[in-house]
């Protein structure tokens, strides 16, 4: 299993509450060729940033779409990504509830995510009121907004 | 910066809606002539690449914190542009062959942005809740599903997870080694709410904000300040979309005005919608 970042040596990500300016000791621990390195990571639109200590530009960025977040056990969760499913990346959080709102977190911020939400309820409410709720904006002709095959398609009142 | 680029490119692969795509002339910033690129919009992300069926990605542009303005016509294009503000930041030039490419691409790209999405879904949750509570009925619990159980809830928490951002971040993202070319750099922030709606024409000229942009193979910038960033997660949605509707309403009733004015109209006659 793969852990984040590096090939040859191995290292988890440890989380800490997004704060630039939080105080991040670098923990380094041998333990058979395993070094465990503490990084900032934050959650920004449907991207994860993670920064190398202390500094204030990111370091990297995942796109957080097409994959997979699992909690892996109490304090760590991981994500994999469709493409390279058998390489996880490993966060390792300082809580359970910790653990569990970055993985809620990290689902919902994923646009495919927020688009699905979206179709479900234009569905709804044009199936609970009979209009759809995107006329009022405008946008209802908008293809990211259409509903996908898979639903009950939206009634068009024009 | 590094973007981890197989990501952006299996996304851009994937089965996931292209929501548009096409061919647009992107014009290069140093000797200012346009170059013909594919252009996929795909959520919050516009990826270019030379031809459809290249795998190599010239670079993705992230559609958060940027305005689209009209541009003159230059040579025959319908210019648009996609402006990040701030120092350091660049703005991307791009047009269309006609009319209707330009207008479909400003609006497709007006609309892109994860946090607006974001503040729609979040509408929509609402009246969905509403409308389904009214019709079960006082006394009953309502019954319906739900995507998200917490659907407002987990969207209020990433919102704060943005709005603890209170600095900008500089990206710099090589993908390509070539020329060891890692640093070209960008601002990039939390997608930031409007705090106030501004009555300007232009296109959503929000105050103190910038961007994420990620040109993969970016030129070199200089790291320009860091502002800071007033973002309201509450921001009502209505109000949002009654500024994007007043400039989508306006900037229709111009085209169709130009048109039936006939082809041969003099470019003074063109509205500039830039800030400048």
């Amino acid at each position: 299993r793969d852990l984040f970042y590096t090939n040859d040596v191995q290292s988890a990500i440890i989380l800490l509450p997004g704060y630039p300016n939080s105080s991040l000791q670098p923990n380094a621990t041998f333990k058979a060729s395993v070094f465990v390195k503490k990084k900032l990571v934050k959650l920004v639109v449907n991207f994860l940033f993670y920064f190398r200590t202390d500094e204030e530009e990111p370091q990297g960025a995942l796109l957080l779409e097409q994959c997979r977040v699992e909690r892996e056990d109490s304090l760590v969760f991981s994500i994999a990504f469709l493409d390279e499913a058998e390489r996880k990346y490993l966060f390792e959080c300082d809580s359970q509830e910790q653990c569990q709102e970055w993985v809620d977190s990290i689902i919902k911020a994923s646009y495919e995510f927020m688009r699905k939400n979206l179709i479900f309820y234009r569905t709804e409410i044009h199936r609970l009121t009979g209009k759809d709720p995107l006329e009022q904006y405008g946008i209802e002709d908008e293809t990211r907004f259409q509903v996908t095959s898979g639903l009950q398609p939206v009634q068009k009142d024009n | 910066m590094k973007i981890h680029e197989k990501i952006l490119t299996h996304y851009l692969s994937c089965t996931s809606p292209v929501d548009k795509e096409g061919y647009l002339y992107k014009k290069k910033e140093r000797t200012s002539s346009y170059q013909r690129r594919w252009f996929v919009l795909k959520a919050n992300l516009l990826f270019y690449q030379e031809r459809p069926a290249d795998r190599h990605l010239l670079g993705v542009i992230v559609l958060e914190g940027c305005a689209i303005q009209h541009c003159e016509s230059e040579g025959g294009l319908f210019a648009f542009s996609v402006v990040f503000r701030g120092s350091g930041l660049k703005t991307y030039r791009l047009a269309a062959e006609n009319q209707l490419g330009q207008e479909c691409w400003v609006k497709a790209l007006l609309t892109a942005s994860h946090c607006y999405l974001a503040l729609l879904v979040r509408d929509l949750g609402k009246q969905y809740e509403a409308e389904a509570k009214r019709q079960a009925g006082p006394g009953e619990s309502s019954q319906h599903s739900s995507v998200t159980g917490q659907s407002s809830e987990g969207l209020t928490q990433s919102m704060v997870s943005l709005n603890s951002c209170s600095s900008s971040f500089f990206m710099s993202v090589p993908v390509r080694t070539e020329g060891g070319n890692h640093r070209g750099s960008h601002v990039l922030q939390a997608p930031p709410m409007p705090s106030k709606v501004t009555s300007k024409r232009s296109p959503k000229l929000w105050p103190k904000r910038n961007a994420h942009v990620t040109p993969i193979n970016g030129p070199v910038s200089a790291y320009g300040e860091w502002p800071q960033v007033d973002i309201d997660p509450l921001e009502d949605f209505t109000k949002l979309h009654e500024y994007y509707g007043e400039e989508v309403k306006q900037l229709r009733a111009e085209w169709l005005k130009r048109r039936q004015e006939g082809e041969n109209y003099l470019e003074k006659d063109l509205i500039d919608l830039s800030e400048h």
